[in-house]
């Protein structure tokens, strides 16, 4: 059937309500706060032949790869043959779904007219799954917890108890992960009963047609737009900083190949597996290497496989970004939140103006802090996030504190401290951190919190460990700035104000002060180049100080009025710039 | 009889509305005029003098006068307010720009947000310090906070807003800044948060304080102007506003926390589809309301509204939440959508038709508006499948072009894809449409809601011409369009009871909370409240408590009866949060405890409803003329009847397809629907529904718990 340009448009725009809606059942019911507050899921829609055709629209950037393979994975075990109405397929492997086990992806077929007409999924980050907590010190996956193979949960509406009775006797909080599991059929059960209303009411057999039209337009859509950059290979290479608890060093080399309307990044000669738990599947390298490509170039089109059709990631099997079993995998994003900007940095100047510096807070932090309160002897479990300042780009500044390329709320310091026996003493914004450049980076801040003492306090102490991403702006890849522009600053962790390694689990004690610090974004373009006087309002906002936009810009401000010395100024950037920032050699 | 009157008056952004009831009569009389966007209070003037022209005596036998405005809503997006500065306690001076850290898309590398209202150099921290338990650490360091002000003074600062950590539990430090900012800064606005919006959450009550003192001083001087105007013209009694929460207040309680009318003109179109839904007895609702540039939902039941607090002010991108500043006032819980009469039609990058968010607005509006618009848009869709008369559009007013809206969509639609101009006409309707559909779902399903068991009341200028459609693709079965349903948040205004309310947040478990000190709070907060009132007011005190579990972040408002607080209430408060959380999250805990979040009290004075009634003949009315309709539920064309809508008697009932066409609006009915005008003049349609929907709850293969 030759769909018209409406009906396309409608039924798509019913199919992203579907899965919306679909995601909507699941926030409701589910217990998880990496539901409500973090976005860590993702409801999706497929045809009969597993292409997907629509994920929620809330959704982590995380998953963009990996929802296409679950489902290609699923019907490969259990072939559409052998489903039957009231099925329900399950599984957390790392490897055939999305990367740790924490994750857990259950899909269902879709039946209309006595035939599979599409398949439903929903991916959800669990509360826990047995073995270590949120450690990046685990050495294979064994220690990481409970792992279900791709099982039938569901066979014809009966439940397959044994699933559940696994995972009761594995997990430490079992009602609500199974609360969660419920949540997760909700989404599909939506998903299932909307779609086939869907399906009647256009008294469409099946949705070939229509999955034919949004796969070839998304697919020729982004094709154009990649024939727009010119053509060639692109290469980047970073060390990572030593990652605590992680003996060997990592380093990562893309070659980002753009040809024919499509782009091909490699991974060849990146380092080999390591025994953290920062390894990467597959699937989760794929989806964060194919958002900073969709990102640039065709954000509008909503995802689907067409989508990302022209994007190949491909890697060595048995290195730290295409992992083998049994390596561990929880804390996988201390090297998958790095690939945006490492192929920012390979496309820099083929796209210029479709990159940005560097995150300063990236790959991200996360805080815990757990233990007892001494008042009323309730045991407590805070999670925090912090956020560096976002990368310049072409076109604008970077904002201060702003997620990238995950996207994490922070949780208010009331909350924090309604909750563990901490107050805290600051958090504020960090003055010249933002990488200097024509457009600015955005700035970092400084936290700093002290463990309550008495009754206020802890009944002994807090257990925790603040992990950060190692970054500054010298050392092992730097905070990036582009196209000129300077790194962003800052980074580090402070226990009692002496320097401290971030990432270990310790012992908080009453009146310990820890303080840690993200940094600012890399900046954009010759900051010789930014205009004076924009030079003169970040100074009189406090953003920038009186010595750094002499040092960094070249502009000279009268400490009395603030306004730039325009003779000064011009006679200082005459001289022409500083010694380049510390700068990745291409 | 002397003549009595009540006025209603809500400035929109484009038009500013009236609504006037006669209580002498009970007759209703209505005007529109365009909004005077500079100086609103210009066209305030100018409709009522229209109005006096039939009405002479108006406003000297006025007994109220109730308004709705979008001025501060205005303000903040124009950044007219004063020069704002900030206090806040030492260390947390820049909450407001580090805000949440979170991005509302994560596909868009260019994301913009709105520039904090108080630039760094005017955010000053003190030192002061009081724990999430209340107790105070730190005093408030007084020499310090002087020299602050001393520097404010200096900065030649108009307003401040001050917020410190906890002062939601404790607001000692708070208040005695105040005083001493008072004292130090004379004739100068100061908004504490404890006072505006005792919630915690330091950035959310932040950013609310901030609006708060940012527009205090050009909405006291807009409602003195106001004021003084009515004043000049004989009008002798009070000056109403109206709150976002639906309530009115006097003019001396509105300007004090102004920040409580962001959402006035939505609220009091919640007010009047919730008089409707009580009048008619038609049980839940959805409101629906249509206009130039945006659609509004809401769910009313029994003629209560949810409210929520996430609310925000001055969006970047209007329609997409996390991209304004925060304003956690209560409004309602409304869902706005980016689809109008003015919504633009284009082909985007796939080769498709989308249409909206973008709108035409008023200037240079809609192509058949013949003022220079290129872009077809939906009036221009409405126009050309029939739903419009180009000779009727606001009584004959203002003439639509045909031709100019054919050749719009001609040149930008239909010649690219190959479509006919009437194919690709109706590919607007339906889009627009299915927008909104599939954005109520959403909505509906959120609220814990089934379509098919809402009815759907229609207003706004371009709502009756899209509210059967729309109800067809909910599986709707019933629309109701009120009387002057083209000016109903005028006449909701007159509705509204006069209210206003205090909470207070509470932090304590249910089982094991201090009944007598939560008696007390109450009582001090109605004391509190009740001052806000005229003094001779007849007062109702409606109570409520922010329950959640203990941990969770989002609490559920739970009514509560006004009654001495005992063992037998607690547990029926318990029984009505699980009851509320399992309609809104589908499953109840019954083991994890229960946490009082705040104490709410609204303190009401209800007013005398406008009496609405029909038009009772005894012959019904012939249609005054045909003409072809594109009939959506059946995709053809028909010639079709035409009926004006003031000869329609009550009781009359009318086979769709049809148009009914009134002054401000026309409503489009399809095949198979039918109308009958009620005894209040409503026209209450019955959908005729494809057998799909109707099977809303398909039959599966049920799963085991």
């Amino acid at each position: 059937m030759q769909l018209d340009p409406v009906t396309i448009q409608v039924l798509w725009q019913r199919l992203i309500s579907i899965v919306d809606e679909a995601a909507t059942g699941l926030i409701r019911t589910a217990y998880t706060p990496s539901v409500k507050e973090y976005n860590d899921f993702c409801c999706a829609v497929f045809d009969r032949d597993a292409n997907m055709l629509a994920h929620s629209t809330v959704t982590t950037a995380g998953f963009l790869g990996i929802v296409p393979e679950v489902m290609r994975n699923f019907v490969k075990i259990h072939p559409p043959e052998s489903l039957e109405p009231g099925d329900v397929i399950i599984t957390n492997d790392p490897w055939l779904a999305s990367g740790h086990l924490i994750d857990i992806s259950i899909a269902s077929p879709i039946f209309h007219q006595g035939r599979i007409a599409g398949y439903t999924l929903c991916i959800v980050h669990h509360l826990d799954m047995g073995g270590r907590m949120s450690t990046l010190e685990s050495k294979n996956i064994y220690e990481e917890g409970l792992k279900i193979p791709v099982l039938k949960l569901y066979e014809a509406g009966r439940l397959n108890r044994a699933i559940f009775d696994f995972m009761r006797a594995n997990i430490r909080v079992p009602d609500k992960v199974l609360g969660d599991v419920r949540a997760q059929l909700v989404a599909n059960h939506v998903c299932t009963r909307e779609l086939v209303k869907l399906l009647r009411e256009y008294q469409l057999d099946g949705l070939e047609d229509l999955a034919h039209e949004i796969i070839e337009r998304s697919d020729a859509s982004l094709r154009a737009k990649i024939r727009k950059i010119p053509q060639g290979t692109y290469r980047n290479e970073i060390t990572l900083p030593p990652i605590p608890s992680c003996p060997e060093r990592v380093t990562i080399k893309a070659a980002v190949t753009v040809k024919d309307g499509e782009v091909l990044i490699d991974y060849a000669g990146t380092s080999g597996e390591v025994g953290a738990a920062i390894n990467c599947v597959l699937n989760m390298t794929r989806s964060y290497s194919a958002y900073p490509i969709k990102l640039a170039l065709d954000p509008t089109v909503p995802n689907n496989d067409g989508a990302m059709r022209p994007i190949k990631v491909v890697a060595p099997l048995g290195s730290v970004v295409n992992c083998r079993p049994p390596v561990a995998t929880w804390g996988r994003t201390m090297i998958s939140h790095l690939f945006p900007e490492i192929i920012f940095g390979a496309l820099e100047a083929a796209m210029p103006e479709l990159v940005l510096g560097a995150n300063g807070g990236c790959p991200a932090n996360e805080i815990y802090l757990h233990g007892r309160r001494r008042r009323d002897g309730r045991a407590f479990l805070a999670i925090q996030q912090h956020s560096g300042g976002f990368g310049a780009s072409h076109r604008y500044d970077g904002y201060s504190t702003l997620c990238f390329p995950n996207n994490t709320r922070n949780i208010p310091v009331e909350v924090t401290e309604n909750e563990a026996p901490v107050r805290f003493l600051r958090k504020e914004l960090v003055a010249d951190s933002g990488g200097p450049g024509l457009n600015r980076g955005g700035l970092g801040q400084n936290v700093e919190f002290v463990v309550l003492d008495g009754d206020a306090g802890p009944e002994e102490f807090v257990e925790g460990s603040v992990r950060l991403n190692g970054r500054a702006e010298t050392g092992d890849f730097p905070l990036q700035g582009r196209c000129g522009g300077g790194n962003g600053r800052g980074g580090g962790l402070w226990l009692n104000e002496k320097p401290i390694d971030h990432g270990i689990y310790r012992r908080f004690w009453p009146n310990d002060t820890i303080r840690f610090q993200l940094g600012g974004g890399g900046g954009f373009g010759d900051a010789y180049m930014r205009d004076a006087a924009l030079v003169a309002n970040d100074v009189r906002a406090g953003l920038v100080s009186i010595e750094a936009a002499a040092r960094d810009y070249g502009v000279v401000i009268d400490p009395e009025t603030l306004d730039v010395v325009v003779t000064a100024t011009e006679a200082l950037r005459a001289r022409g710039g500083p010694p380049q920032a510390i700068r990745r050699t291409a | 009889m002397q003549s009595r009157y009540r006025i209603g008056i809500d400035i929109g952004g484009t038009f500013t509305d009236f609504t006037v009831f006669g209580e002498h009569d009970g007759r209703i009389h209505v005007e529109k005029v365009l909004t005077s966007t500079a100086q609103p209070e210009l066209a305030v003037l100018e409709g009522l003098a229209k109005l006096g022209k039939s009405l002479p005596d108006l406003l000297p036998n006025s007994d109220d006068v109730v308004h709705a405005t979008t001025l501060v809503t205005n303000v903040v997006l124009e950044g007219k307010g004063a020069r704002t500065a900030l206090v806040t306690t030492k260390g947390f001076r820049d909450i407001l720009e580090i805000g949440r850290e979170v991005r509302y898309t994560v596909f868009d590398m260019f994301i913009r947000y709105p520039k904090p209202l108080v630039p760094r150099n005017l955010r000053f921290g003190v030192t002061e310090r009081a724990l999430s338990d209340g107790s105070i650490v730190e005093p408030l360091d007084e020499p310090e906070l002087r020299r602050i002000a001393a520097e404010l003074r200096a900065q030649s600062v108009e307003a401040v807003a001050i917020c410190f950590l906890h002062s939601y539990r404790n607001p000692a430090n708070e208040i005695r800044a105040a005083e001493i900012l008072r004292e130090e800064l004379p004739g100068i606005e100061i908004s504490a948060s404890h006072e505006v919006q005792p919630e915690p959450k330091e950035y959310e009550r932040t950013s609310t304080t901030v609006v708060d003192a940012y527009v205090k001083r050009v909405v006291s001087h807009y409602l003195e102007k106001l004021a003084e105007g009515l004043r000049t013209r004989a009008y002798r009694n009070n000056l109403f506003v109206m709150l976002s929460n639906g309530g009115t207040a006097t003019v001396d309680t509105a300007r004090r926390y102004p920040v409580q009318m962001l959402e006035s003109g939505p609220a009091a179109g919640v007010e009047a589809a919730g008089f409707f839904g009580r009048l008619v007895g038609l049980g839940a609702i959805l409101a629906f309301d249509m206009g130039g540039t945006t659609a509004k939902l809401c769910i009313v039941e029994d003629g209560r509204a949810a409210r929520t607090r996430a609310f925000e002010v001055a969006r970047v991108h209007r329609f997409i939440a996390g991209s304004g500043y925060p304003v956690t006032i209560p409004v309602y819980d409304l869902l706005e959508i980016g689809a109008g009469g003015g919504s633009i039609a284009r082909i985007n990058d796939l080769g498709l038709i989308e249409v909206g968010p973008a709108s035409a607005g008023s200037n240079p509006g809609p192509a058949c508006y013949g003022q220079g618009g290129e872009n077809p848009t939906v009036t221009d869709a409405d126009l050309v499948l029939g739903n419009l008369n180009a000779d009727y559009f606001l009584g004959g007013e203002m003439a639509l072009d045909k031709a100019v809206a054919e050749a719009a969509i001609k040149n930008k639609l239909a010649d690219p894809t190959g479509l006919s101009v009437m194919e690709a006409a109706s590919g607007i309707y339906q889009l627009v449409n299915e927008n909104m559909a599939a954005a109520a779902r959403i909505y509906i399903t959120e609220k814990g809601k089934v379509a098919g068991r809402l009815t759907l009341v229609s207003s706004g200028g371009a709502g009756p011409g899209h509210a059967v459609d729309l109800a067809r693709k909910l599986g709707i079965g019933r629309v109701v369009v009120p009387p002057h349903s083209g000016v109903m948040s005028s006449l909701g205004l007159l509705t509204a009871p006069l209210a206003f309310e205090r909470s207070r947040s509470v932090h304590q478990l249910l089982d094991t909370a201090d009944l007598p000190a939560l008696d007390a709070m109450f009582a001090d907060l109605e004391r509190t409240a009740a001052a806000l009132l005229p003094v001779d007011a007849d007062m109702m005190f409606e109570r409520s408590l922010e329950l959640r579990y203990a941990g969770q972040d989002y609490a559920l408002e739970i009514p509560i009866a006004r009654a001495t607080i005992d063992d037998e209430q607690r547990a029926k408060w318990k029984a009505d949060f699980f009851a509320a959380y399992e309609t809104q999250y589908g499953t109840v805990d019954a083991e994890n405890p229960i946490e009082i979040a705040a104490v709410r009290s609204q303190v009401k004075q209800p007013t005398a409803a406008p009496r609405i009634k029909g038009h009772h003949g005894t012959a019904d009315a012939p249609p005054k003329g045909r003409r072809a309709l594109f009939v959506a539920n059946t995709g053809a064309v028909a010639q079709v009847p035409v009926y004006e809508r003031s000869t329609l008697r009550s009781g009359q009932t009318i086979a769709g397809p049809a148009v009914i066409e009134e002054r401000e609006s026309t409503t489009v009915i399809g095949a198979g629907d039918t109308v009958r005008v009620d005894g209040y003049g409503c026209l209450v349609v019955t959908v005729a529904l494809p057998t799909a929907i109707v099977e809303a709850d398909v039959t599966f293969e049920k799963l085991e718990a």
